[in-house]
């Protein structure tokens, strides 16, 4: 029986992504159903919600900050509005990064031209790789969706499914569209990294032309310019308009078409652009194995600092519109994560959980570069000569235990210096105490993945994953769902305290660390033991 | 002479699988050691446990005389080794991949390293990413010889190398005898290792079969002939030095070590039409030395 090598194609590909997309689907879609429950717990009357409405449409501020808040005095509304810049730029990255790993990732592997060699062409390849990807970004909707359809069974939420059907076709707009995105970049670029950071580029273009959209009447036709303002442009569950669909539907296709036109007419290995394969000795970092996974994961750690110095500043900017006009039952609902303190402290307390999030994610990144490079035999010219294992995956979880460490602190002084420029000064000390907060967490979650990594060194990345994003949702639905609510003690941000508002005990601080670390060396025991990958 | 690797009732077991059984094994320092035998046979595998990257179920294996896996460190510094697959840092350049392996190995002679790269002709400002392969082992080839190691382990090291490279290989090899320097040759390729190897030991299946001087190897080489008659074939079973004969209407394919002129002449005298030969595959010598075996 002869069997299509593009259909074994895309399977390949939708192997090595479907883990992934079914992870964030069920987390986009606890995400919404966590906003919708909350929502309805926190402002159960009609008069609270006018109240909360009053103090936030027409902000600008706001809007260019979260998107639309128009039609916060209804569930639905509320619902998009929280959740739409976190799920749509989290949905635009995945979707970016994950085309660019399985086209231009496996081109510099030289994986692809090993498939191109077989019964296929460049453009049937990448086409079949395309619809694998399609088909991830179905996952995230079909997770997104159910979730959806389950919480608007609460009568109190009461989303109709047609509804929340288009609110997650609404949400999958912006990993589609850079699915794509990621797809052409990996054609004009010759690395995996150029190509990402291309995509990357894209991204942060159309986030900052979103804003402009959002700042106020006269910049609102800027919505229909980006896959962001047409997510905005559907609100879901208020105006229930498909339309916006149609011009995100062109822009797949038309760029689906672009990438596989530009695979089909370049060499295999190439690329559009130009690339410098000819280039001086830089000699920084080629003193040592250590020196070396600096240099070569520095951009990518630098990057994860900055995304958490701007988590910290983006919620610093916003402290005072969010703090503003509360009611009581809002404030109950932060008690219930064990914040204590003002409320301005609760808030921040309950927003470094979110930094928290980031600053451990971290692990999962610098463990997958650890796995790679045994994965790919290159760790065989390190131990082959006289390094020393716990010497290489020491130092390692060290490189990583940095980015953790600077990561926390930056989340501090950017939740600091944004809350200073709103007037809203809980002082320097407090805000980057609790920003350090987060760390001895974040390096229990490494110690964590660093035993897998010593076990089964494939799996350690999508351990951190699961444990980080599982103990997200888990702390949310554990705060809002009180029969759920022994569920919190399985997350590792359980012990966390929710600094400013508690203060951290030393004592916990001092216990998690000591974990953390403590699992750290009982990794590198594990790996000093076992057999190398051999490639 | 002292030894430079001793290995003794080596075993390693995946599951209920073993990669090597049993092995026994002494190599003398200085010696070229050609270590043979067919994919899948155990090579790499030996490698690996010489290399401390695997640890052996059984047995001991010891280089100078300390142990493999608890001096590793300590050895590596008096080893260099050159894997099968040349997998590098894509970003850094050939210049800086063979500075970062200097690093890493501790010692470098900088003149020999020099010397090397233009020998092999190697551009060294490229990106490995845009190196082929044989260049990729080109950069590991010159590392591994210009730290001057006392052992050089090299599985397989010629993959992807031209027929000049290999060439330059050799030399390279023959430099370090010289030195006085032990090489532990891995290979496939007969040729290779009767140019540069003084022992070579056999391995099927994870067992030796053969350990000794080159004339083993002589032994087993053997010339693979088909000639095609016009009319009936020849008996040729009893032919001097004429082995494995298979008839198949008018044409006949056999094997013959030591002269070739009995076969000849047997050839001539039955009308033999057209005459093609060539030198059998390792695997083909094993099979029709030793029988299939059982394939894994």
């Amino acid at each position: 029986m002869s069997r299509s090598p593009e259909a074994a194609i895309a399977r390949r590909s939708l192997k090595q992504l479907w883990l992934g997309a079914v992870i964030w689907s069920v987390a986009f879609g606890g995400t919404v159903a966590a906003s919708a429950v909350s929502y309805v717990s926190t402002f159960p009357t009609e008069a609270e919600r006018q109240q909360v409405a009053a103090a936030t449409s027409g902000d600008a501020g706001l809007s260019v900050l979260l998107g639309p808040t128009t039609a916060i005095d209804t569930v639905g509304g509320y619902t998009v509005y929280k959740c739409f810049v976190f799920l749509t730029t989290i949905g635009a990255i995945w979707g970016l990064l994950a085309a660019t790993r399985l086209l231009r990732g496996e081109e510099d592997a030289g994986r692809w031209q090993l498939v191109l060699s077989g019964s296929t062409r460049a453009g049937r390849a990448t086409a079949a790789t395309l619809l694998a990807l399609l088909a991830g970004v179905g996952i995230l909707f079909v997770g997104t969706t159910v979730l959806t359809v389950a919480a608007g069974r609460d009568p109190d939420v009461g989303f109709g499914i047609a509804e929340s059907v288009l609110y997650g076709l609404s949400i999958v707009i912006a990993p589609a569209v850079f699915v794509m995105v990621g797809a052409v970049t990996s054609q004009l670029c010759r690395t995996r990294r150029m190509a990402s950071s291309w995509a990357m580029g894209v991204f942060g273009a159309c986030f900052l032309v979103r804003m402009v959209a959002d700042a106020g009447p006269d910049t609102h036709w800027l919505r229909w310019a980006t896959p962001f303002g047409w997510t905005e442009l559907i609100e879901p569950f208020t105006g229930n308009d498909a339309w916006p669909l149609l011009p995100a539907i062109v822009a797949v296709v038309v760029l689906a078409v672009a990438a596989v036109a530009l695979s089909a007419r370049r060499d295999a290995g190439s690329s559009v652009f130009a690339s410098n394969d000819v280039t001086e000795l830089r000699p920084f970092g080629l003193a040592s194995p250590l020196g070396l996974a600096a240099r070569l994961d520095l951009p990518i750690l630098i990057a994860w600092c900055l995304g958490a110095l701007v988590t910290g500043l983006s919620f610093g900017l916003i402290a005072k519109i969010a703090t503003g006009a509360v009611p009581e039952s809002l404030s109950d609902t932060l008690d219930r994560f064990g914040a204590g303190g003002s409320f301005v402290e609760q808030y921040f307390g309950v927003a470094f959980l979110l930094a928290a999030t980031v600053v451990a994610l971290i692990a999962a990144g610098q463990l997958g570069a650890a796995s790679d490079e045994e994965s790919t035999g290159r760790l065989v010219h390190l131990l082959a000569g006289p390094v020393r294992r716990a010497t290489w995956f020491g130092g390692r979880l060290g490189l990583a235990a940095a980015g953790i460490v600077v990561a926390g602190l930056l989340a501090g002084v950017g939740a600091w210096a944004g809350a200073v420029t709103q007037g809203v000064d809980l002082g320097f000390g407090p805000l980057v105490g609790a920003g350090l907060n987060v760390v001895p967490t974040a390096l229990l979650v490494l110690g964590i993945g660093a035993v897998v990594l010593a076990l089964a060194p494939r799996a350690a990345a999508v351990t951190v994953y699961v444990v980080v994003i599982g103990s997200l949702l888990v702390d949310l639905l554990a705060s809002m769902v009180d029969g759920l609510a022994w569920t919190a003690r399985i997350s590792v941000f359980h012990s966390m305290a929710l600094a400013p508002a508690s203060s951290p005990d030393p004592g916990t601080l001092a216990v998690t660390t000591v974990l953390g670390v403590g699992l750290c060396a009982l990794a590198t025991l594990l790996f000093v033991r076992r057999d190398v990958a051999l490639g | 002479m002292a030894h430079a690797i001793e290995i003794e009732q080596l075993t390693k077991r995946y599951g209920s699988v073993a990669a090597i059984d049993g092995l026994d094994l002494t190599i003398d320092e200085g010696e070229v050691f050609g270590y043979l035998g067919p994919n899948g046979a155990g090579k790499s595998t030996t490698i690996a446990i010489l290399l401390g990257l695997i640890r052996a179920t059984s047995g001991s294996a010891r280089i100078f005389g300390q142990d493999v896996w608890r001096e590793a460190p300590a050895l590596h510094r008096r080893m260099a080794s050159v894997p099968s697959e040349a997998n590098l840092w894509p970003a850094l350049t050939g210049e800086e991949a063979l500075r970062f392996l200097g690093n890493v190995h501790g010692s470098v002679d900088e003149a020999y390293r020099t010397e090397l790269i233009e020998r092999f002709q190697l551009v060294t400002d490229k990106r490995i990413r845009a190196y082929s392969h044989g260049n990729r082992q080109k950069v590991l080839l010159i590392a591994a010889f210009a730290s001057r190691p006392d052992l050089l382990i090299l599985d397989e090291p010629t993959t992807g190398l031209d027929p000049l490279m290999e060439q330059v290989f050799q030399a390279a090899v023959r430099e370090a005898a010289a030195n006085g320097q032990t090489v532990l040759l891995c290979s496939h390729i007969l040729s290779e290792v009767e140019a540069v190897c003084d022992r070579v030991a056999m391995l099927r299946e994870g067992h030796l079969i053969e350990t000794g001087h080159l004339d083993v190897l002589r032994g087993l080489v053997a010339l693979r002939v088909h000639a095609a008659f016009d009319g009936s074939v020849p008996d040729l079973s009893g032919v001097d030095g004429v082995t494995h004969v298979a008839v198949d209407a008018s044409s006949v394919e056999c094997e013959v070590t030591g002269s070739v002129e009995p076969l000849l002449r047997a050839l001539a005298d039955g009308g033999a039409v057209r005459l093609t030969t060539r030198e059998p595959s390792l695997e083909e010598l094993f099979v029709s030395h030793y029988g299939a075996g059982s394939e894994a």
